[in-house]
């Protein structure tokens, strides 16, 4: 059994203001009796400290909702509404509940828990459009979250044999590849350029801490992350190779950008990295309309990583204005899939990223077909980064972050990651799986919203169906 | 039975303007309340917006609006109705049923949508589909009753009088005064109330007859002595908003009280784990039910599970292991505290559960001796007349039980000392809110509600029993599909 992974929380609150949800006005009519925060157990409303007669404007980011200072004020003088920070932020992909819950995970390393039942929309796009299955009875659920089983999220990245030979001694003829373990199937991606020094190197720190990689150009990898090479993976062109040996050869990984001339060269590419100091090389593919061609090719010509990078809201990429994008989740089958055809789905390893927002979607990404996934916007976004999607993507950092110490940011950044783990345990947990592994493409522990709403509603409803039945 | 509160949550907001001269006609015409103008006083007092019926009051005499001699008035949506409910339960549909609960009837008002939420799937998108000349019923010739015991094996001859009975909360994640309402409401419309798994407060035994006691993998406060206190034992293998997972009660919340009750120590948080470490086949299962069979020689038993890929073959297995009833917790409810990532993502919804489960058992010549329950999202009566047309014989609900005790949503049950509102919190000052005569009332009136709509609808159906409501899907129509 491999060692235990074990990540450590520390509840790490930042000094400013996230978006916060409902806004509390106290009207003219106040009478100061102070009912209010006699009623409200969140401590919202308080008494003016300067002037102890009169009450305070409302801690409306402390406002949980409840009502009780609303329905018990005796002049009707509280107004609530939701506030315009919350409406504006965000957009139809990265809603801004989701924000709020990304940085509360960063404040605290907790899984995000609330009572009375679920309360969005009964399915919606991409992967809100399927459900993870769970064991019951006759199939034995893991105990992982209360830590009596242990479920391992460990993944492994490199090429692999489709199978072994042998010669009539029983001796191992293939020659086998090299591979790295990394114990969480997630890697940090290229985040914004424009971050300051102590987020680049709170981002590495969290990396090495968690024993996952984080990908940097290489032309930003500074001195000072030296001792974290190994969790660093260098993103380099091609026809640079020599150029950026220094840093190459002290990685396990080297990301290299895809491009039609690198396809003919690829073998030579890969063979030089790891002659350099002995890295795998990632191939970073966009997800373009034909990316499963392009990593069907790349893996018949040896690729033994391919990286498929969405755009920020997991849409397709390059395609002409007007044409409908595919999602991450159905790129990912597509991509999957066509490898399985080609019957090559095991000798690669696939990252998948672009639109990963939140924990669920790392486990329902590996049921689509991902061997694990790339984030980086929720890195920054725990770290106080505000998103916007309207009229165009827009990312906003806190003010005076490059003040706020580099261990802080860094525990944010595995607090966020601690949260996430602890999630794909409850996922996996419930699903009856060991090991995360075995989530790649297993679809038959995933319900999709088309098939079985077809299956139910559409028999039963549909004209032409419903006449058969 | 009125709101415990001063104020209720408004729809709308009637604005008054600098141009008002405080002559009163406002208060003299509005026959809600709106306006109050206190004798001796010179000014009108500020509008109380919640007793305003909105728009429709346009086309009203009445209409402070209209009358106002200086047009001093304006009605206008309230921004705060937008803070209450989500796309499930839908601000009006919180509302109606507090009126429910109030007043113990449908609600008249005409602006508010009440019978389907605004989640965009499932129970949203069926209508039913009343046939334009049905044979005429007399309401009073109407049963909504069920048997609960359709294996008719010697054991109790269960009828309920209303095709709902009340879910499994247990004492520490409600209030004693929540339990012990919703116990005495069992009681008063002959059905059914669960103690959750957390034991069985002594306060609950005149209901003994009316009290299912559940038995989970935790088995706290499960004795001998409980089993054989009641009519039906649960079992709860799984809860739809935490599939997989178990229960989980916070430390907070094990009070003194709670801990005793649960013989365990308080303060430390209690886990019931998942799933049943003596459970991995049908074969240990009935076991499992032989050993309630055998403790209680009356009792039905009852199986609760989630909504896997593979609930109907579980249900089918529930079957032949002896079970009477089988209950289905879909994803989308629950009451309690449960992670954000389950409820949403793990298993599946319980519209598409109760049809597999149906039809399985039908395949299986087992439909006609076992009891199908759903629960996780039935929110309101038509709801529950969509899930026994989908196939089910009765539901099961928590949340809108909440709601009629004033629960508004807000999804902090399980954060610091709970429930704000005092129907989730054993805190010593939280739970002590309200009596569990206000709440039982409130209880009382909303079931009535329900079953008078209930009624209704089996009406327009040209239905003597709610019986011949199951496994009706060509009563329903899709919005999207039925075209």
């Amino acid at each position: 059994m491999p060692k235990k992974y074990h990540l450590h929380a520390k509840a790490t609150p930042l000094d400013l203001e996230y978006v916060f949800k409902f806004k509390i006005v106290r009207g003219e009519n106040c009478i100061n009796c102070g009912k209010c925060s006699r009623v409200c157990i969140y401590e919202v409303h308080k008494r003016r400290k300067d002037d102890p007669r009169k009450m305070a404007d409302p801690n409306t980011v402390l406002c949980r909702n409840c009502f009780r200072c609303i329905q018990e004020c005796p002049r009707g003088a509280l107004e609530k509404s939701l506030a315009k920070d919350f409406l504006n932020i965000g957009g139809s992909y990265w809603k801004p509940d989701m924000l709020i819950s990304l940085w509360k995970q960063a404040e605290d390393g907790k899984v995000p828990v609330t009572g009375a039942g679920y309360r969005g929309p009964f399915t919606g796009p991409g992967f809100d459009s399927m459900w993870t299955d769970m064991s019951e009875i006759v199939r034995p659920t893991r105990d992982g979250i209360h830590g009596r089983e242990y479920i391992s999220t460990s993944v492994e990245l490199g090429r692999k044999l489709n199978h072994l030979t042998f010669d009539s001694n029983g001796k191992l003829l293939s020659k086998t590849y090299d591979s790295v373990d990394l114990p969480l199937p997630i890697i940090f991606d290229i985040p914004a350029d424009n971050l300051g020094a102590n987020v680049r190197s709170a981002l590495v720190e969290a990396a090495a801490e968690i024993n996952t990689c984080i990908v940097i150009p290489a032309d930003n990898i500074t001195p000072d992350f030296e001792k974290h090479s190994k969790h660093i993976i260098p993103c380099v062109p091609y026809k640079e190779i020599d150029r950026c040996q220094s840093v190459i050869k002290k990685a396990r990984i080297v990301a290299v950008e895809y491009s039609d001339a690198l396809l003919g060269e690829l073998p030579r590419v890969q063979e030089t990295i790891k002659s350099i100091g002995g890295a795998l090389t990632i191939i970073r593919v966009p997800a373009s309309r034909d990316v499963e061609t392009i990593v069907s090719r790349l893996t018949h010509a040896g690729a033994g990583i391919i990286h498929v990078v969405g755009d920020y809201r997991g849409l397709e990429v390059g395609g002409p204005a007007g044409s409908n994008p595919r999602l991450l989740k159905d790129i990912i089958r597509a991509v999957h899939l066509r490898l399985v055809d080609e019957r090559v789905r095991d000798e690669v390893t696939l990252i998948f990223s672009g639109g990963i927002a939140m924990a669920e979607h790392v486990p329902k990404a590996m049921l689509c077909g991902a061997d694990l996934t790339a984030i980086d916007l929720p890195l920054l976004v725990a770290i106080g980064a505000r998103l916007y999607e309207e009229p165009k993507k827009l990312l906003i950092l806190p003010e005076e972050l490059e003040k706020i110490p580099v261990q802080i940011v860094r525990q944010r950044i595995v607090n966020l990651m601690v949260a996430w783990h602890s999630q794909l345990l409850e996922v996996m947990g419930a699903m009856g799986i060991r090991e995360a592994r075995r989530l790649r493409g297993e679809t038959g522990r995933a319900i999709f919203f088309d098939e079985i709403d077809n299956d139910t509603f559409g028999k039963l409803f549909k004209r032409g169906d419903a006449a058969r039945v | 039975m009125p709101s415990r509160f001063k104020h209720q949550v408004p729809k709308y907001k009637v604005t008054r303007s600098d141009a008002c001269i405080n002559c009163g006609t406002c208060a003299k015409t509005c026959p809600y309340g709106v306006h109050e103008r206190i004798e001796g006083h010179n000014r009108v007092k500020p509008p109380i917006d919640y007793k305003c019926i909105g728009f429709e009051c346009q086309n009203r005499d009445f209409c402070c609006v209209k009358k106002c001699p200086r047009k001093a008035l304006s009605l206008s949506p309230n921004p705060m109705y937008e803070t209450l409910g989500d796309c499930r339960w839908t601000a009006d549909m919180i509302t109606a049923t507090w009126i429910m609960a109030e007043t113990g009837y449908p609600p008249k008002r005409a602006d508010l949508e009440y019978n389907v939420g605004n989640s965009g799937g499932g129970f949203d998108k069926l209508r039913l589909k009343f046939p334009a000349n049905p044979a005429p019923v007399d309401p009073s010739e109407i049963s909504t009753a069920i048997e609960l015991n359709r294996r008719h094996d010697g054991r109790a001859d269960i009828v309920i009088s209303i095709p709902v009975y009340g879910g499994g909360m247990s004492f520490g994640s409600v209030s004693l005064a929540t339990m012990v309402s919703r116990a005495r409401n069992a009681s008063l419309w002959n059905t059914f109330s669960c103690t959750g798994e957390g034991g069985y407060p002594e306060m609950l035994k005149p209901y003994d007859d009316y009290m299912i006691t559940q038995v989970a993998t935790g088995l706290f406060g499960v004795r001998e002595e409980t089993i054989q206190r009641v009519k039906i034992v649960e079992f709860k293998y799984a809860q739809g908003a935490k599939p997989g997972l178990g229960g989980h009660l916070l430390g907070e919340k094990n009070t003194e009280s709670v801990a005793k009750m649960r013989e365990a120590v308080k303060g430390t948080s209690l886990f019931s784990p998942f799933p049943f470490h003596s459970v991995y086949s049908i074969e240990d299962h009935k076991k499992h039910i032989d050993w309630i069979k055998q403790m209680n020689p009356k009792a039905l038993v009852s199986v609760k599970v989630s909504t896997p890929n593979d609930v109907d073959m579980v249900a089918v297995g529930s079957y032949y292991a002896g079970a009477h009833i089988i209950h289905i917790d879909g994803g989308y409810g629950g009451t309690g505290a449960a992670p954000d990532i389950a409820k949403k993502n793990i298993a599946m919804p319980i519209e598409y559960a109760i049809t597999k489960v149906h039809n399985f058992l039908k395949a299986e010549g087992a439909r006609d001796a076992m009891t199908l329950i759903a629960s996780g999202g039935i929110r309101t009566a038509h709801d529950l007349a969509k899930a026994i047309c989908l196939g089910a014989d009765g539901a099961v609900i928590g949340t809108a039980e909440l709601v009629a005790l004033e629960c508004v949503r807000c999804g902090n049950c399980e954060s610091g000392r709970g429930c704000a509102r005092g129907i989730a919190s054993t805190d010593s000052e939280l739970a002590d809110l309200f009596a569990p005569e206000w709440a039982t009332q409130r209880l009382t009136n909303l079931y009535n509600a329900w079953n008078v709509q209930l009624v209704e609808i089996l009406q327009k159906f040209g239905m003597k029993s709610v019986k011949e409501l199951v496994g009706r899907t060509d009563l329903l129509e899709h919005v999207d599909y039925s075209k």
